[in-house]
């Protein structure tokens, strides 16, 4: 922690709610969110004494001067009274290795220092934040007592496909809650679930990367906190390269995924069926921009795994999955389909390979890569025309298929630990 | 003339229980030497096959691709069993030439010396070659991976490129060290690795410079169209 930031900290002392805002090179957007999370902080907690975290990773495009110059000049115009207190906004950078993970640490010390009542975190290239994001995130938290507050979106029927086809379906076949977006980056949480995170020791892993979000939420639901979710309306992200980050992105959080699933072995084997969390929020239809999905390049990526990958895939794979694979790979881009069943069950035997550790974890994670191309791709050749409603009952079928599978993921687990 | 008849014989009778006193302890002290060496070898052999089993060197092995390697060789051990009985029987030989060695015969003597010279070297050679093998099974197995999901056709020959290269240079090194032909191996090397790159060079600067063109267009091409028809999906 830099001596200037905790010196600030010092004369702060401690405050009652907290919002951290990590940010890298994010100039366009983050303005805009710093406005947000004020006008929302004075509309709906005007007699709170709030802080605003910017944990900065570096940024060389002004983001961080942003952060400091942005502030509402006349709350008339956005509110009928002033605050009781002013916002205090601080800007650090953090320390350790580069990520959204590294960040959220900075927050969570932070949290644990004012000892805050109740905390959220917002992403910093968002577009579609509105002040009632921070009633949603933080009001459950800060007057109902729940722990751990989780997005939840609008988004466009074809967003989110790693949440979608694997982080949702899974955590919520093995942990029991069915948070829709459990990855979703935006969070409200309390000041003893802060206090406990910072117990772990898991900084130098992927958690410290894409892999805290599901790191969040998994501990939350496993560790027995009140866990509820808001919904948030439409999610808009400022855009960016698409495919640039899929590799890292999908490895570290499957890697969080597969990780958190070892650890949780003798509790997740106990669950046997999903039930709802609360959810708060006023649930309203939002027009989405369309996703433009190139289908031929992903069933190419797949085609691809499946000449050059099955080597390292028969390792992992019973034999019936593999043979299961090489006939979908021959099917045309027309006909291409990949079935949820076989999806399912080669997310288990991944899981499983991972916690044997038979392969090494990276290369095991960056073979999968083409498998989930192949999978994405046939979700939306088949849900074209669908309504995002009609895609919504489709993800809820698959997460039927992984709680279904389960007993599979079960035995395969036990075999391959008596088996050594 | 009886006397003397007598006297030649136990003097030469004299003579061999002497050699056969010499040489006794010489022999017992071998037969001691094997004994030892021996359990010796059995304990060690032991003590490490635990040892490896307790670290889960099998598992670790199989990771690397050591284990799929020596399957393919049709090795009926497993890793471990396979490193403990490499070490039993290294124990044992140094036990036979100890054991030789204590017979003080003078033939033998040399050999023994100079074997023990070269051990350290052959050793070398053998850690070099393993390590070798496992990065070149390691870096090509990633290579592989990365070229597909680059959405590279010739994926499986980058890997196999990679990990050929790793193998010759670690051969190369390991032939080095033993002082096999040092100067060749060490010009052969350069000459293959040398032609190769320059193969390269001429085949892109001068021999197939309009292929290279048209590569190069190609790539140039196709990025742009990918730039336009590029998947938008946020995957978190």
């Amino acid at each position: 922690m830099e001596p200037s930031f905790q010196i600030q900290l010092e004369k702060i002392q401690e405050t009652d709610i907290l919002i951290g805002i990590p940010s890298y090179n994010n100039v366009r957007t983050i303005g805009h969110v710093v406005r947000a999370v004020i006008a929302g902080l004075a509309k709906y907690f005007p007699k709170a004494k709030a802080i605003l975290i910017n944990s900065d990773g570096g940024s060389t495009d002004g983001t961080q001067e942003e952060v400091r110059r942005v502030q509402i000049e006349d709350y008339k115009t956005i509110l009928t009274s002033h605050p009781v207190h002013p916002i205090q906004k601080i800007v650090t950078p953090y320390h350790g290795i580069p990520g959204k993970g590294s960040s959220f640490r900075t927050i969570f010390e932070t949290t644990q220092i004012l000892n805050a009542k109740a905390c959220a975190v917002v992403d910093s290239d968002l577009r579609s934040i509105t002040p009632e994001w921070m009633e949603l995130l933080l009001r459950p938290v800060y007057e109902e007592g729940f722990d751990y507050v989780s997005p939840l979106y609008a988004r466009h029927k074809f967003d989110g496909t790693i949440t979608n086809s694997i982080v949702y379906p899974l955590t919520r076949a093995l942990y029991g809650k069915r948070v829709r977006q459990p990855i979703g980056g935006d969070f409200g949480f309390s000041g003893k679930l802060a206090k406990f995170y910072l117990t772990k020791d898991v900084w130098e892993t992927d958690v410290a990367r894409f892999g805290i979000d599901i790191w969040m939420t998994t501990l939350a639901i496993a560790e027995g906190y009140k866990v509820c979710q808001s919904y948030l309306g439409a999610k808009i992200h400022d855009a960016k390269d698409p495919g640039s980050d899929l590799g890292p992105m999908f490895t570290q959080v499957v890697s969080s995924v597969y990780g958190l699933m070892v650890h949780y072995q003798p509790l997740w084997k106990g669950v046997e069926e999903s039930q709802p969390v609360p959810t708060f929020g006023f649930h309203y239809e939002v027009g989405l921009e369309p996703v433009p999905v190139n289908l031929e390049r992903m069933i190419g990526s797949f085609r691809l795994g499946v000449k050059d990958l099955m080597e390292i895939w028969r390792k992992v794979l019973v034999s019936e999955t593999v043979l299961w694979l090489e006939s979908i790979a021959k099917l045309s881009n027309e006909g291409f389909s990949f079935p949820q069943d076989l999806w399912v069950r080669m997310i288990y035997d991944f899981s499983v390979a991972y916690h044997r550790g038979s392969i090494h974890r990276e290369h095991l994670l960056k073979s999968m890569i083409p498998l989930y191309l192949g999978r994405v791709a046939s979700f939306v050749r088949e849900n074209q025309e669908s309504s995002a409603q009609e895609v919504e009952e489709k993800i809820e079928s698959l997460c039927k298929v992984f709680e279904e599978m389960k007993p599979y993921l079960i035995e395969r687990w036990a075999k391959e630990k008596g088996g050594g | 003339m009886s006397e003397i008849w007598r006297t030649a014989i136990v003097a030469s009778f004299n003579k061999f229980l002497g050699k056969v006193a010499t040489f006794l302890p010489n022999l017992l002290a071998m037969i001691t030497i094997l004994i030892i060496g021996f359990i010796t070898a059995w304990v060690i052999k032991t003590i490490l096959l635990r040892f490896l089993k307790a670290i889960q060197f099998d598992r670790v092995s199989e990771r690397w691709g050591l284990t799929h390697v020596l399957s393919r060789g049709g090795m009926a051990y497993s890793p471990a069993s396979l490193v403990s009985r490499f070490f039993y029987w290294v124990i044992v030989l140094i036990t036979l030439i100890l054991g030789i060695n204590a017979l003080e015969v003078a033939a033998t003597q040399n050999f023994i010396a100079q074997f023990f010279s070269y051990l350290p070297n052959l050793f070398a050679a053998v850690i070099i070659l393993v390590i070798g093998y496992l990065i070149a099974i390691f870096l090509g197995q990633a290579a592989l991976i990365a070229a597909v999901n680059a959405q590279m056709e010739s994926a499986k020959l980058l890997s196999r490129s990679v990990r050929w290269f790793i193998i010759i240079l670690s051969l190369t090194m390991a032939l080095y060290h033993l002082g096999i032909a040092e100067k060749v191996i060490v010009a052969a090397f350069s000459i293959t690795f040398g032609g190769i790159v320059l193969a390269l060079a001429i085949a892109f600067g001068w021999g197939g410079r309009e292929l290279a063109k048209d590569f190069l267009e190609r790539l140039y091409l196709k990025k742009k169209k990918e730039d336009g028809d590029h998947n938008h999906l946020s995957h978190l």
